[in-house]
């Protein structure tokens, strides 16, 4: 069956209160929870946006020991929150020839796609809005509602850097989802379903208990989906969709003002969702560090932390890797997922299923303790 | 009744989207509401309580299908494909003359009376069948149908994607002087 947060909720004494100040009313009062949650969620997820701009510049700047933003607030944390007034307030300029539709189509959906992954996206193993049968297979699916955004962005614009970059960029989506799609697989086989549920149940307990350390291919099954996830993001070394020194800004060349600003959060927000992804798969996500049967709200947060914790490093890793590596060049970028991740990827793949039927699904750590 | 106003937003979203598919002038804008129509497609297979088949609708099309389309588009002319011919009412582009549109309506007229036929019965059988409300795990049966029941349409089914991968390989390899 499918978990859900307000069937999580349920378990709870206040539902009741709060079921009767709805006048009984179940209908209605899961809708409200959803809302209240999406809103909650959506803003979390565009502040962490924000501040991921700002870390950006912090992080490369300590990296290039320059300063950074140092005026706006204290150590200037309060930049994003400039640069999203100044979005709003700039000009809205189209280009002449564009394609009027589609242009003004390319951000939103690049959003949709984006906002659309946090639905399952697991912040603690009661905390997740629904735990879907095919979670993990859906965040998959929508997220590549992004692809299609960043080639209509190109051709849109009616721009040859634009055009070039949409062209690169669906490309380069399209290839790097494969080998993420394999690695998330072995992962899938790993834990026996599709569900974030069942994925973090899976790894309960001690980080001997994570998937990371579960078995050798899952090991670098876990470096192949961080690879295929940083392409598929875009971010460098693969930012060649959007490489300043050639195209200009790539795919979002001709746009100004907030429709730039989407396109920017979408990409900060994809990273996030990405990072998670690989923190909730590969290193237990929220799951506390000893397993417990005592569940309470406030434990809850303290999982919510923890999940933040390690996506967060990710994100750092992420970053660090962006202002320390050089860019690829177009051919190596394609000779390195169809030639390299992807054979690894299918490698791993066998390798996690001869693994599972060997050993009974057993981690080294289990095999190792003796346990039957 | 949440379920049946998403089914309504579905049906409807499938509906519209086609129609504009067939009415829209620009052919890059038709493959965008042909997008739209498949989401709203996935979006019935989601009320109906098929979340796999519903999934699959969304990574196959929307992933796959419709950007190779785009691609494909684009790369055979994209806008100035814009047709300035026009039908016998002045709405669509032209496709034919009264005789293609004529054939045509006899056959979706045969088309339809066919599925009202079907719809009908189908009634009968499940008269008080209500939208799924319950949404049981369908992964686990598809997997075991899949690999016990339909194993062998299922093996030669991806042995002839296998051949058409390695003959798209051999057709797009450069060739030797």
């Amino acid at each position: 069956m499918n978990q859900t947060l307000v069937s999580y909720l349920s378990q709870y004494e206040f539902f009741d209160v709060l079921l009767s100040l709805f006048g009984k009313n179940e209908g209605l009062l899961a809708f409200t929870i959803y809302l209240v949650f999406a809103g909650i969620i959506v803003g979390l997820c565009a502040t962490i946006g924000g501040l991921g701009t700002y870390a950006e510049r912090k992080i490369s700047a300590d990296i290039q020991q320059r300063i950074g933003p140092n005026r706006v607030g204290p150590y200037g944390i309060l930049q994003f929150l400039a640069d999203g007034v100044k979005m709003i307030t700039k000009e809205d300029i189209m280009p002449f020839t564009a394609d009027k539709f589609l242009f003004y189509l390319a951000p939103m959906l690049a959003l949709i796609g984006v906002f659309s992954t946090l639905a399952v996206l697991p912040w603690s193993n009661g905390f997740i809005m629904a735990d879907l049968n095919v979670g993990i297979f859906y965040l998959i699916a929508i997220s590549s509602l992004v692809g299609v955004s960043v080639f209509l962005g190109g051709y849109a614009s009616n721009s040859k850097w634009s055009m070039l970059g949409g062209l690169r960029g669906a490309s380069q989506i399209i290839s790097y989802e494969i080998p993420v799609t394999i690695s998330i697989l072995s992962i899938t086989l790993l834990a026996g379903g599709m569900s974030f549920g069942t994925i973090l149940g899976q790894q309960e307990g001690a980080p001997v208990h994570w998937f990371l350390f579960h078995n050798p291919f899952a090991f670098i099954a876990f470096f192949v989906y961080f690879v295929g996830a940083l392409a598929e993001t875009n971010r460098a070394p693969f930012d060649l969709p959007e490489a300043e020194s050639e195209l200009v800004s790539g795919y979002h060349t001709e746009y100004t003002g907030m429709r730039f600003g989407f396109f920017a959060l979408a990409e900060y927000i994809e990273v996030f969702v990405v990072c998670g992804v690989g923190s909730a798969l590969f290193l237990g996500g929220g799951n506390l560090p000893f397993s417990t049967t005592f569940d309470i709200i406030p434990l809850q947060l303290v999982q919510v932390v923890i999940f933040m914790t390690k996506t967060l490093l990710l994100y750092y890793v992420v970053i660090w890797v962006r202002w320390t590596f050089p860019r690829l060049r177009v051919d190596q970028l394609m000779s390195i997922c169809w030639k390299y991740l992807t054979p690894i990827a299918i490698f791993n793949l066998v390798g996690n299923a001869v693994w599972v039927v060997v050993f009974h699904g057993k981690s080294i750590a289990e095999l190792l303790s003796g346990g039957h | 009744m949440f379920v049946q106003l998403l089914f309504l937003l579905s049906a409807s979203l499938t509906i519209g989207c086609a129609i504009a598919v067939a009415v829209t002038k620009n052919i890059m804008h038709s493959c965008i509401f042909l997008l739209g129509s498949l989401i709203g497609i996935a979006g019935l297979y989601a009320t109906l309580g098929a979340d796999f088949v519903a999934v699959t609708q969304i990574m196959v099309y929307v992933g796959g299908i419709v950007i190779l389309m785009l691609f494909a588009v684009m790369l055979t002319g994209g806008k100035d494909f814009v047709s300035r011919a026009q039908n016998l009412l002045g709405l669509a582009p032209s496709m034919g003359n009264k005789w293609t549109y004529g054939v045509g309506l006899s056959v979706g007229l045969v088309f339809l009376l066919t599925n009202v036929k079907l719809i009908l019965s189908i009634s009968e059988y499940f008269p008080e069948k209500k939208f799924g409300n319950e949404f049981p795990s369908t992964v686990t049966q598809i997997g075991h149908l899949l690999v016990k029941d339909h194993v062998l349409a299922f093996e030669l089914s991806s042995v002839l994607l296998l051949g058409a991968l390695v003959g798209a390989a051999i057709i797009a390899r450069p060739r030797k002087q």
